[in-house]
């Protein structure tokens, strides 16, 4: 019948947000039924709960309906509204975690959207606010999506669980999109990094650079990591310290990889040279994996090419994270169709 | 005749020869001036003035800037899709007898009845689709959203009739398309000169509307019914020549115009239940955008649907090929109308009847019969018969014919019988395969299109059989009747495929397979199973297979036959490289073909069972796989001691397991040329790669989980759910886009940091360059890959490909990839399939189609109308009224609203005559910037211009806040000094409270506010004003209500009508219309009645002066209060005198002589004054003589003293001149 043609329906709380974005993105409704049905505290978390709010505070005229155990989820997507909004983030989560989906929505809004996120910027589950302002940002400026007030600015740093870090994102609109043709990864020619620490002694960071630069520099001399000591209100609510690389290619492209310490009263204490080590080499292996987009980013760069033009985009991918299989099963949802090619070769 | 004198030859005085000539003489003669006049004469082109200079330069840079637009990207294919020409006018103006000639012209053949597009090749590069529009106005609508051209036909004997300007008005709003004037009826004007001023006057009219200087036709009369040839030739001259300018709306979304329409629907269906879901399939060309499948499409008139399949046929009017000649074959010269009957198929009600032999045979249909028409069609066949079949519809058809043996009793109407018996048959096989074909594709929990496609299958089975047989005698039958050429045809058409591909059989066998697995029904798996046994035997089991796929899919199936063959013959060519063995191949071949079958079906639930049974299949057909099938289980990733090969056998058999099509022909080849340890690392990374194709386009994991859930039952009473761990897990796993490293290298071995060392700058790039040559010599040697999405082989490219050479290129090979298909085809008609089910009662079942189509639709949209100038009356808000915006026309209920100083946007009761205003309604979204234009109704004749409104889209906005001025009053119970308490405002001390510290007013304009609720009456309160109140005032208070949009929205289906009522669609009626039809008078406000005005007499009081102002008044204005005279006391009264009648006569007497003297005394009076004036005019004669004799006498005075100075002068003269002298 046409119920199925119109409205989509899923089960489980798995790629929620692409679904939901992908959802707004193409205008037709979804229906997602078991959320953790199953689960002794069945239904939906604090933040994806916060993350639809963040979907109902960026649309307009939206339709969300929730039943009472919050198993059921029926979103009817309304416009992209954007505009000026201010966002308190779940703490469960990462800034990240709402951050990569507004990447993928911003460009597509009706208003230029400025948006003040606050929660998590950096935690060991999500993509940081630093590697994501170091990644996908020039990502989306392969795709034309770029201009003064294209930025992410991080405020307040916060790590879990206390949070309190504080994100500024700003992107302006863009009608079409250019079509990429990212197939040459080049050379890697730097490595940049960011050692922050907040609430720690500032050794830390220093310690961690050494260490991180201790493995890189067999490969390449043009490494520097720069080191990011936040304090008083800037340094959010918890203590905690981490490192986030990312190697720039001589064609353009991102590699990253990161590292956090572990939460306050979570887990054994982390040794920062030990932390800076383990993300040196989280970066080699990225690097081994290759591609032209790092792996948090493909399946971004996959749904620009999708929506851009008519024209079209390549890209060489290494090998998908799951995050981007299950986005490209979504793909049907938008209606595109992609001729995939395995590349061969690394 | 020879000895003629020629004429002498002239010498040329002017031309460019003549010119030529005068210079070489005199460059002879050595006087030309090789240099240019600017060199020989320069100051005659000195600067004279720089300000001048500037000013020119300055407006021959704004005149070029002028002409500077934004480029448009010329997306057009290779081979555009017809271009639609749209025939208008109003009624008996000529239309028909137009597009007659226009279709004799181009293509030299007459058609008599022309029902809807006709599709014609014109030239070498351009088609056209020519169609009729008449005066309905939803006709009208639709055809100026697609035109690309427009004849608008004019009367010229009448004039502009309202349906030019209503279509004119249609395309201004729609994007205008390039509109060509055509005046027709120029023979009933009798003198010359009056059609000379009427083309004028028309022309300049013409022009005002279209743009100045449009291009007015001028057919001056009819010969024998028709249009003068000559005209008509330079009319499509202009037609084919004309070039035209992308049309924003029409590049940016895909449209098909549909020439030709099936319903799929089983008629059985149908007959039980007339209301039932059809199933119908769209043929036309596919324009604008590329059309993604499965996508949600609308169908003016219609509604809403979403398509089930798109597929591709082969151009049933295609461009001749390319060739070096000027002008066209008579073949060439195409015509293509399935809905009038010509160049292919005619549709019936029941049936379809197709025509033979092309568009040529049309011509001989009448007199050499059908048999020899199809020896002829035989006999003319030149390319090889795959060709044909590749490009030809028709042979598809007649292929198709040769199986039919059922449904004889259904006649046509065109053909002899046998044929139609054929015909029939193939329209009936038509349908059936597209069920096996599309269900599959369809929604799986479709229960009636299932159940449909089982009886399919069932009834291929049977009829298979039957269909074999009969063709078995049909064989030894050597009479040659138009069956038996279609046999030979067919059995030559074996013979190929059997001599060029040994497992063709093999191949089609399993697509035929496949197609029925989709189907899922198990009988018709077990008949094709059987078929499957046979199918190793070659002869003509094998046929039967091919004949069978053919059926089962007809022309999809054909496509992929091609497809199959394609890669077969490629495969073949590997296989002399390779040692790879025939089964291997076929391997591969199912995969493909599964592939196509796969890719048909969406989201196909069956999906899981049929790979079982695909693997049970392969176990049964090649047991020397077998072995490697059951070699999975135990399959060790990284087997040390097996050599490559069996690396790579394993690799395949992964895929087997994993239903990976992709790579297998490519990974043959590994072991040729790189290291085991590369293939090692490949297959690594093949196993570590999801499967993406499956993942993309096969099943969504939650079905299985459904049906996981329900698998036991304890007792016939409980179920066992057994929650799958991993399933479950899946499902609620954590939303992370992190992408953790299984199993970290270990970075501090030199080896594995030499693995990554050539990333960084710093390693060695000659070894990257090296491993560059190698992958592209990969490359070249496996470039091919496999398009996932549509099966298709992408052969890989000779050379290395340099990207920016061939991006382009790419593109357009990877924008389509059938184009690369339409390289070997030529000619691709894109045709849609499009099965969807529409209740025909809509309010039946809990979701309806029209709940589904609000979900989709809740936007509003706010949009800036005017009522158009020629329309007579002003439109009502909330009025039902019908809008086409985009593709739609749908009747809503707009409000419309005017925009205030500050922003409010406050609520209309009706539009303004002769401005803007802002209208809103709730409906589909539809991108800002596209216009509109409103309809009040669709349906009847209306005498007067029907277009309401037109406007443009601004905005799509949930949150509009549209209001309405309410006021609320009040009055005064108690005055204070400027305090007042007012009741009636209110009802409740709550409502109060709302609105306190508001302003209000009174009627005479005292401001004052709102302070708190009074407990005493209900919702009274406290206020106070800036100036005291009397108990006569009203106080009322300015309130805004925001007003609520009615979510109305009504698509105009009016082609859901039976034929011959199509403009008669009405939808909702407005309060006006029913009210009339019902005869409800509204009860006028008793209040609002005129009534005869009865003014009454004002009495004003008497002016009262204070006696301090009297004081002080001067005496003029001072009130005179002088008492009257009082009365005259008795004794002064004096007592009236009585006359003795003696006293009376003398009275009488005195009074008769005074009477008598008074008139003596007056008429002496009289003379006296006569005298009087005698006398005096007497004495003024005297006078005037008196005067007049002394003028004389003073004249004559002078005279003589005059006489005597001028003596004296003279004399005086005299002396002196005596003097003088």
């Amino acid at each position: 019948m046409a119920t199925q043609a119109h409205s989509l329906s899923y089960a489980g709380c798995n790629f929620l947000r692409q679904r939901l974005v992908l959802s707004t993105l193409s205008g037709r409704p979804v229906k997602i039924r078991k959320i953790r049905a199953r689960d002794d505290n069945p239904g939906l978390r604090d933040f994806e709960a916060s993350f639809i709010r963040l979907l109902d505070k960026i649309t307009n005229g939206s339709r969300i309906e929730i039943n009472q155990t919050g198993t059921t989820l029926y979103y009817q997507p309304g416009l992209l509204y954007g505009g000026s909004v201010e966002h308190d983030c779940s703490v469960l989560r990462g800034i990240g975690y709402y951050l990569e989906s507004l990447l993928c929505l911003a460009p597509f809004m009706k208003h230029p959207l400025k948006i003040v996120l606050r929660g998590v910027t950096n935690d060991q589950v999500d993509p940081s606010v630093d590697v994501l302002k170091a990644t996908a940002l020039p990502l989306l400026k392969q795709f034309g999506i770029d201009g003064e007030s294209f930025e992410l600015k991080i405020v307040r740093r916060g790590m879990p669980p206390g949070g309190g870090g504080e994100v500024v994102f700003s992107c302006p609109v863009r009608k079409v999109l250019k079509p990429i043709q990212l197939t040459d990864p080049g050379k890697i020619k730097r490595i940049r990094g960011m050692a922050y620490s907040v609430r720690v002694s500032p050794q830390m960071a220093n310690r961690i650079v050494d260490s991180a630069r201790s493995i890189l520099n067999k490969f390449i001399p043009d490494i520097y990591i720069y080191t990011d000591h936040m304090k008083g209100v800037n340094s959010g609510k918890s203590p905690g310290f981490g490192l986030s690389l990312v190697a720039e290619t001589t064609s353009g492209t991102f590699l990253s990889a990161e590292l956090a310490s572990n939460p306050q009263g979570q887990g054994a204490a982390v040794l920062p040279e030990d932390l800076g080590r383990n993300c040196a080499r989280l970066l080699l292996e990225e690097i081994y994996r290759g591609g032209c987009v790092d792996s948090t980013n493909q399946s971004l760069a996959l749904l620009l090419m999708t929506l851009g033009q008519q024209d079209v985009s390549k890209v060489l991918l290494g090998p998908l994270s799951p995050y981007t299989t299950a986005g490209l099963i979504s793909k049907p949802q938008v209606g595109i169709r992609s001729a995939s090619r395995v590349p061969r070769a690394h | 005749m020879e000895a003629k004198d020629q004429k002498k030859h002239r010498k040329k005085n002017s031309g460019p020869k003549a010119e030529k000539k005068k210079k070489r003489h005199l460059q002879d003669l050595q006087l030309g001036d090789e240099e240019d006049a600017r060199k020989r004469n320069p100051k005659a082109f000195a600067v004279q003035s720089a300000v001048r200079m500037a000013r020119s330069f300055h407006r021959t840079q704004d005149l070029k800037t002028k002409k500077h637009h934004i480029p448009v990207v010329d997306r057009t294919p290779l081979e555009p899709p017809p271009i639609v020409v749209v025939v208008m006018g109003p009624p008996k103006v000529g239309k028909s007898t137009l597009i007659q000639c226009l279709i004799r012209n181009f293509t030299r053949q007459k058609l008599t009845e022309i029902r809807g597009p006709v599709t014609i090749v014109s030239g070498k590069k351009r088609r056209l689709t020519i169609i009729e529009c008449g005066c309905d106005i939803n006709m009208m609508i639709d055809l100026a959203k697609v035109a690309d051209l427009v004849l608008m036909l004019i009367d010229a004997s009448f004039g502009f009739e309202m349906e030019t300007f209503e279509f004119l008005n249609i395309c201004q709003v729609h994007g205008f398309p390039k509109i060509m004037g055509v005046l027709t009826h120029l023979d009933s004007f009798k003198h010359n000169k009056q059609l000379k001023k009427t083309k004028k006057r028309l022309k300049h009219r013409f022009w005002t509307e279209v743009y100045p200087g449009a291009k007015l036709f001028y057919l001056s009369g009819m010969v024998h019914g028709e249009y003068q040839n000559q005209e008509i030739h330079n009319l499509g001259r202009f037609i084919t020549v004309m070039k035209f300018r992308p049309l924003t709306w029409q590049t940016s979304h895909p449209y098909i115009l549909a020439d030709r329409m099936e319903d799929l629907t089983n008629p059985e269906d149908i007959r039980t239940n007339i209301k039932c879901d059809r199933k119908v399939s769209l043929y036309g060309y596919l324009r604008g955008t590329h059309l993604k499948n499965k996508s949600q499409i609308h169908m003016p008139g219609i509604g809403d649907f979403t398509v089930s399949d798109v597929s591709f046929l082969p151009d049933p009017c295609a461009l001749p090929e390319q060739q070096k000649k000027r002008c066209l074959n008579e073949k060439e010269k195409l015509v293509y109308a399935p809905l009038s009957g010509v160049g292919g198929v005619l549709y019936d009600k029941d049936a379809v009847y197709v025509d033979l032999g092309g568009s040529h045979g049309f011509q001989a249909l009448d007199e050499v019969g059908s048999t020899h028409e199809l020896v002829q069609s035989l006999i003319s066949t030149h390319s090889t018969i795959d060709a044909k079949m590749a490009s030809s519809r028709v042979m598809l058809f007649s292929d198709s014919k040769a199986l039919g043996s059922e449904d004889i009793d259904n006649q046509g109407l065109l053909m002899p019988k046998e044929e139609k018996q054929m015909d029939l048959k193939t329209g009936r096989m038509r349908r059936k395969a597209v069920f096996g074909d599309e269900d599959g594709s369809g929604d799986s929990d479709d229960e009636e299109g299932d159940e449909m496609s089982e009886d399919d299958g069932l009834e291929n089975g049977s009829s298979d059989e039957e269909a074999v047989e009969e063709e078995n005698a049909e064989v030894t039958d050597e009479c040659m009747t138009a069956k038996g050429v279609k046999r030979r045809k067919l059995e030559e058409l074996e013979e190929d495929s059997e001599a060029d591909l040994p497992a063709f059989a093999d191949s089609d066998d399993d697509l035929e397979r496949s197609s029925a697995e989709e189907g899922e029904a198990e009988e018709a798996d077990e008949s094709s199973e059987e078929e499957d046994c046979s199918a190793g035997e070659k002869g003509i089991s094998g046929s039967k297979a091919v004949r069978e796929g053919s059926k089962a899919e007809l022309s999809p199936a054909n496509h992929q036959r091609d497809r199959v063959n394609l890669e077969k013959s490629l495969l073949m060519k590997k296989a002399a490289l390779t040692t790879s063995d025939s089964g291997h191949c076929t391997a591969e071949e199912v995969f493909a073909s599964e592939d196509e079958s796969e890719e048909s079906s969406s989201l196909s639930a069956e999906e899981e069972d049929s790979e079982n049974q695909e693997a049970l299949r392969k176990k049964l057909l090649k047991p020397s796989q077998v072995g490697s099938g059951q070699k999975l289980g135990s399959r060790n990733l990284i087997d040390e001691t097996s050599d490559i090969e069996d690396l790579l056998k394993e690799e395949e058999d992964y895929k087997e397991e994993r239903n990976d099509p992709t790579e297998t022909s490519g990974a043959l080849k590994w072991k040729e040329d790189l290291s085991r340890k590369a293939a090692e690392a490949f297959l690594r990374q093949q196993q570590a790669a999801p499967n993406l194709r499956k993942l993309i386009y096969g099943t969504v994991t939650e079905d299985n989980e459904e049906e996981d859930d329900t698998q036991e039952e304890l007792g016939g009473l409980f179920r066992v759910t057994q929650p799958d761990r991993g399933c479950k897990h899946k499902a609620d796993s954590l939303d992370c886009s992190r992408f953790p490293v299984e199993a970290p290298h270990d970075w501090d071995l030199e080896e594995v940091m030499n693995s990554i060392r050539d990333c960084f700058v710093t390693g060695k790039w000659e070894d990257d360059k090296d491993a560059a040559k190698v992958l592209a010599e990969d490359e070249e040697l496996y470039g091919d890959f496999e398009d996932l999405e549509t099966g298709d082989v992408h052969k890989g490219k000779s050379g290395p490909i340099t990207q920016n050479e061939d991006v382009e290129k790419e593109v357009k090979e990877e924008i389509d990839p059938n184009e690369e298909e339409s390289a070997k085809k030529k000619h691709l008609d894109k045709k849609r399939k499009l099965k969807e089910m529409f209740d025909a009662e809509y309010d039946e079942g809990e979701s309806t189609y029209f709940d589904d189509l609000k979900g989709e639709m809740q936007k509003q949209a706010q949009m800036r109308l005017k009522k158009h100038r020629w329309y007579k009356k002003i439109l009502k808000s909330r009025d039902p009224i019908i809008f086409s915006v985009g593709w739609r026309r749908f009747q809503t209920i707009p409000l419309y609203y005017i925009e205030d100083h500050n922003g409010r946007q406050r609520l209309l009761k009706y539009t303004p005559q002769h401005m803007h205003c802002g209208a809103t309604f709730w409906g589909p979204i539809t991108p800002q910037g596209t216009g509109f234009l409103a309809i009040q109704s669709v349906s009847g004749i209306m005498p007067d211009f029907r277009i309401a409104a037109t406007g443009v889209v601004l905005d799509l906005d949930k949150s509009i806040k549209i209001v309405k001025k309410l006021k609320l009053t009040g009055f005064p119970y108690k005055i204070f000094k400027n305090t007042s308490f007012i009741k009636g405002m209110f009802n409740s001390a709550l409502e109060v409270a709302k609105f306190e510290g508001a302003m209000i007013r009174t009627v005479s304009g005292i401001r004052g506010q709102i302070k708190k609720a009074l407990r005493a009456p209900e919702g009274a309160f406290r206020a106070s004003f800036e100036d005291k109140l009397l108990m006569s005032d009203i106080v009322f208070m300015r309130t805004w209500y925001p007003v609520s949009i009615p979510a109305f929205y009504n698509p105009v289906t009016s082609l859901l009508k039976p034929v011959g009522e199509k403009d008669t669609w009405s939808g909702m009626r407005t309060t006006g219309q029913l009210r009339l039809a019902h005869g409800i008078r509204l009860k006028a406000n008793k209040d609002s009645l005129y009534k005869p005005i009865l003014r009454q007499k004002k009495h004003f009081n008497s002016l009262h002066i204070p006696k301090a102002l009297q004081k002080a008044l001067p005496f003029k204005n001072k009130p005179k209060t002088q008492a009257k005279a009082g009365k005259v006391p008795k004794d002064r009264r004096r007592p009236a005198v009585v006359r003795e009648p003696h006293e009376r006569k003398i009275l009488a007497l005195l009074d008769a002589l005074s009477t008598v003297h008074s008139q003596k005394m007056k008429k002496a009076k009289e003379q006296q004054h006569l005298h009087n004036k005698e006398h005096f005019r007497a004495r003024q004669k005297e006078e005037e003589e008196k005067l007049k004799r002394q003028k004389d006498l003073r004249k004559k005075l002078f005279r003589i003293q005059g006489q005597k100075e001028r003596r004296n002068q003279k004399s005086s003269l005299k002396g002196a001149e005596g003097q003088l002298q």
